[in-house]
């Protein structure tokens, strides 16, 4: 509560500091793709067949608590250089990376690392107004984020909150499939952080979370598929996907059912199976695909 | 030209068609998030916004995983004015978990996953006899989990 009582000018020239961390000025870039008159029947089509379908990829935050309770450890050398940002011209690009900025900032959030989340913070609103989405970082945002430094569930409320309005931004404004991408970008960031601290930091646990990506790859892939028909980033994002899932067809699944019982007053789900598991093998093979697959989206 | 006439009214057609849905979803999104998202409590809401308009006879479908060792709450949240819905949770071998009818309903439903489970969440708005208004109201199904 200390951060509250801060001077205005002190928080102002905080988060000038902030946003400064994170590059300089954006070089041009590449015009946003705007739906032309032509686009919209089909668009409008493909809204009425696909509206009542929802696919639920887990989001960077579930991911980065599911990391954090399978004994994973924060390590910022695998994140994406916040130097980078500005290399992001094209829309889609900015798409994909505002999803693995994303991932890296409920990463550094979820482990306490509040510097870096105010870092990550900014590069995901610079990302986000070059995309126009506006409203989703609203002026209070990085200020609110500052004053809650040290209180740690705030500030990841406040950052689901962001997220959640991007991504609620996005689809409003019939621009799905760069709602889609940030999907794609931060579930890829997910997988690539998961794979990197698995090779210094194994764990059964940590194996099964990665095995477990199996269900929502397939979740990932059905997302896109509902939008890919006119998009060619899409499709290319969508290949990329299909390839992982070549290397996850032959990953074991949990056995454990959907029976229902009873626990101390509380419904559980399924139990008395094997876990999904990896072998050492698969493990390698799906981590040096997603980072093929990361390096050339952030590069 | 009747070509281009007919080019140029579908492109007006589904322009007003656009602009009423994202008008629709704006609300929608604000109804969720003001509504639905306290009512998640003391869940951790999952970000992901799954909401739409129904109309009766109308169905909604999330898929979803629940993962091993996690706690979460799913909740159906709906505008006053659908009424009650029909909604249930069902396994990847379509088997009822969870349901919840609208003469009887329970909004939201908690549960600990002892194995990691690939499941689904239907919601269909039942058809109200002895009325001709169509009422279309907002459906979001939500999601929280436990840190």
């Amino acid at each position: 509560m200390i951060a509250m009582r801060l001077n205005p000018l002190v928080a102002v020239f905080a988060v000038a500091a902030v946003l400064s961390a994170c590059g300089g000025e954006p070089p041009a870039q590449d015009t946003l793709n705007v739906d032309t008159a032509q686009d919209s029947a089909a668009k409008a089509e493909r809204m009425a067949k696909t509206k009542k379908i929802f696919y639920n990829i887990p989001s960077p935050m579930e991911t980065a608590a599911l990391l954090k309770k399978a004994g994973a450890q924060y390590n910022s050398k695998i994140l994406n250089d916040v130097k980078n940002v500005d290399k992001y011209t094209a829309a889609s690009q900015q798409a994909l990376n505002l999803g693995v900025y994303g991932a890296d900032l409920s990463y550094a959030s979820v482990f306490n690392h509040t510097q870096e989340s105010m870092f990550y913070t900014s590069c995901s609103r610079k990302l986000a107004d070059r995309l126009g989405v506006i409203n989703a970082f609203n002026d209070s945002t990085l200020e609110l984020m500052q004053s809650s430094m040290n209180d740690r569930d705030a500030l990841l409320d406040i950052i689901s909150e962001t997220y959640w309005n991007v991504d609620a931004y996005l689809k409003e404004n019939g621009r799905d499939n760069i709602s889609a991408l940030m999907i794609a970008g931060g579930w890829v960031e997910g997988l690539y952080i998961a794979t990197q601290v698995s090779a210094s930091n194994d764990s059964p646990e940590l194996r099964q979370r990665i095995a477990e990506q199996k269900l929502s790859l397939n979740d990932l892939i059905a997302l896109i598929e509902s939008y890919s028909v006119d998009d060619a980033r899409l499709t290319g994002v969508k290949e990329d996907l299909k390839g992982l899932k070549v290397l996850f067809a032959e990953v074991a699944s949990a056995t454990g059912g959907s029976e229902v019982s009873e626990e101390n007053g509380t419904t559980v789900i399924g139990g008395g199976g094997a876990p999904a598991t990896l072998t050492d093998a698969q493990l390698v093979a799906i981590r040096d695909k997603a980072a093929a697959i990361r390096n050339t989206y952030i590069n | 030209m009747p070509n281009v006439r007919t080019i140029l009214a579908k492109t007006l057609l589904a322009g007003a068609f656009l602009a009423v849905a994202t008008m629709a979803q704006a609300q929608c999104r604000s109804f969720a998030k003001n509504k639905c998202v306290p009512e998640l409590a003391p869940y951790k809401f999952n970000e992901t916004f799954n909401a739409a308009q129904l109309a009766p006879g109308e169905e909604a479908e999330v898929n979803l995983t629940f993962y091993s060792g996690q706690e979460y709450r799913v909740m159906v949240c709906t505008h006053p004015i659908l009424g009650e819905v029909n909604w249930k949770l069902v396994d990847e071998n379509n088997k009822i978990i969870f349901e919840s009818l609208a003469d009887e309903p329970k909004h939201h439903f908690d549960l600990k996953a002892a194995s990691t489970v690939p499941v689904k969440v239907v919601v269909w708005v039942p058809n109200k006899s002895g009325t001709t208004m169509v009422h279309v109201g907002c459906v979001a199904i939500m999601v929280g989990f436990k840190e």
